[in-house]
């Protein structure tokens, strides 16, 4: 039985980090976005107002459906349950029972490194 | 010369090692009851009808299909446009899982109004919950298939909603996904339990099913009086087969004619990357749960709101398999609570669903919607479906005719047992 179980529950890959050239995404505006690939899920890159970058699994936290950011309204959005989340990834309406997952942003010569938290 | 001689002499060899007569004379005495119920029985034979059109064009789709991140969506759309009349055949297996899905739900509320699920047909009842299991399943899993936007977020939601169940719930998403995330396995897997494990499971549930009906017979209403049915009742064959069969037709017809003006469009390939698309909603049988999903806060008291709403659905699901063994009242009693708690379920069901339709779709840009693709397509469907429908009436007048022979032929008492 257990080589049948550990073929039909392959094992868990989720990046231990992922680079991103500063060229591309250093130059965010202020409250701008810009999205990424953490593993098979998608991620965002976020400059706040402060000028600082911050990261998300931009991966809903109710039922694991993809968020969009409206720049409109300063929120996440996820139109499978219609979650909300405020600019820093907060759960604020809707079904979601948490914030958004947040990943670590550091600057490493010419890239971004984004890691996990709790991983630095 | 003698046709006759030898059409007899092959039936008789078969039917020495088949014995086919056996199973004739079974069904020519299995009575079906004739009273203000008996409409509910037609439910069953006509889920089986659609079954077998889901067999037959559910193998001529994946002639075609390729289950791959790549090719799936684009195999669809040249199914849709490229195969001559591909998209007649998707929208047919596509409008048919829909019937026979509805038809399903009637014969569970049949069944449940009737309380024929009360000793000895438990295991009946059950077996038709494992049915419905799987015929839902085969309805979630199919949906993935095209692997469109809607698809994609259909089935992120429905591999997710396993994770809400304390312990064990990780494993279960992992297990349906094939990983953690939505990806090119879970498009191959879901086409492996819709293609070859579903059929399995259900046709074994099915087997068990139709025995446990010719075993036990058809059930009486409550308080009915016995005598009175048995003398009022007709041979399944072949009285009642000609009636169900009209009804096969008219249906099919339907089937065939929605399926030809309202075939199903595919949306562009999906992306695993992109945001889910706004209004999103999943099939009409699972609205009601979608909405659910939705409405319920993010914390209740100590858990998330989406564990709580999975817990109930699950404790529903639970009680609803062993309802034979909580209503487990003699036969004859009436069993109101029941009653108005199916009545109850159904309209809480309905409203659910109009509900979540409150909500608008964005009607998605660039999506192929299949129509005829010139004149002579078109006028050819008209044919077709002017073909159909005059089958229809002429098979119907016939079967009519068939009806009244062998009920006065029943009426004679010519199928009765000393007869034979």
């Amino acid at each position: 039985l257990y080589p049948v179980l550990k073929f039909v529950f392959p094992p868990e890959r989720e990046p231990e980090q992922v680079l991103l050239p500063l060229a591309d995404y250093g130059s965010l505006e202020a409250g701008a976005i810009k999205n990424f690939v953490w593993g098979s899920k998608p991620g965002m890159l976020k400059k706040t107002a402060g000028g600082e970058l911050i990261a998300f699994v931009s991966v809903c936290t109710h039922l694991d459906c993809n968020v969009a950011y409206l720049p409109e309204q300063k929120k996440f959005f996820c139109a499978c349950h219609e979650g909300w989340y405020d600019e820093n990834g907060v759960n604020i309406g809707g079904p979601p029972p948490k914030p958004l997952r947040r990943l670590i942003v550091i600057t490493e010569g010419e890239n971004l490194v984004i890691k996990p938290e709790g991983a630095a | 010369v003698n046709i006759k001689g030898a059409a007899r002499t092959t039936w008789n060899w078969l039917d020495d090692r088949l014995g086919v007569r056996t199973v004739m004379d079974f069904l020519k005495h299995k009575p079906i009851p004739r009273n203000r119920h008996t409409p509910w029985m037609y439910t069953g034979s006509l889920i089986l009808v659609f079954f077998g059109i889901q067999v037959l064009t559910g193998i001529m789709l994946a002639f075609y299909y390729r289950p791959t991140l790549e090719e799936a969506n684009k195999s669809v759309g040249e199914i849709m446009t490229k195969v001559p009349l591909g998209w007649i055949i998707r929208s047919v297996h596509s409008w048919s899982a829909t019937f026979m899905i509805a038809v399903v739900f009637i014969h569970l509320l049949g069944i449940w109004v009737l309380k024929s699920y009360r000793k000895p047909r438990e295991m009946t009842w059950m077996s038709g919950v494992l049915l419905l299991v799987f015929t839902l399943a085969f309805g979630f899993t199919g949906y993935l298939l095209p692997w469109d936007a809607l698809s994609l977020a259909a089935t992120k939601v429905g591999t997710d909603i396993p994770r809400s169940i304390p312990v064990i719930g990780a494993w279960g998403t992992k297990f349906l996904r094939g990983g953690e995330d939505i990806s090119g396995d879970t498009l191959s897997r879901f086409f492996s339990f819709h293609v070859s494990v579903l059929p399995l499971c259900l046709l074994a549930a099915l087997a068990l099913h139709v025995y446990l009906i010719q075993k036990l017979g058809m059930s009486l209403p409550v308080g009915a009086d016995e005598e009175a049915e048995a003398r009022r009742a007709i041979p399944f064959w072949p009285n009642f087969v000609y009636r169900e069969a009209i009804l096969w037709l008219a249906l099919v017809g339907a089937l065939v004619t929605i399926a030809v003006f309202l075939p199903p469009t595919l949306g562009k390939a999906a992306d695993l990357m992109a945001p889910a698309p706004e209004g999103i909603k999943p099939e009409w049988y699972f609205l009601f749960l979608f909405q659910m999903l939705k409405i319920f806060p993010a914390k209740i008291l100590f858990m998330t709101g989406d564990t709580v709403a999975v817990l109930l659905i699950l404790l529903a699901a639970v009680l609803f398999f062993f309802l034979p063994l909580i209503d487990n009242k003699p036969a004859e009693r009436k069993g109101k609570i029941i009653t108005i708690l199916a009545f109850l379920l159904v309209v809480y069901a309905v409203a659910m669903s109009v509900w979540s339709l409150q909500t608008p779709s964005k009607p998605e840009a660039d999506k192929i919607v299949p129509a005829p693709q010139n004149i002579r397509e078109s006028a050819a469907i008209y044919v077709f479906l002017g073909g159909i429908w005059l089958s229809v009436a002429v098979l119907t007048y016939l079967l009519r005719l068939k009806i009244k022979e062998t009920d006065r032929l029943l009426e004679v008492g010519y199928f009765s047992s000393d007869k034979r």
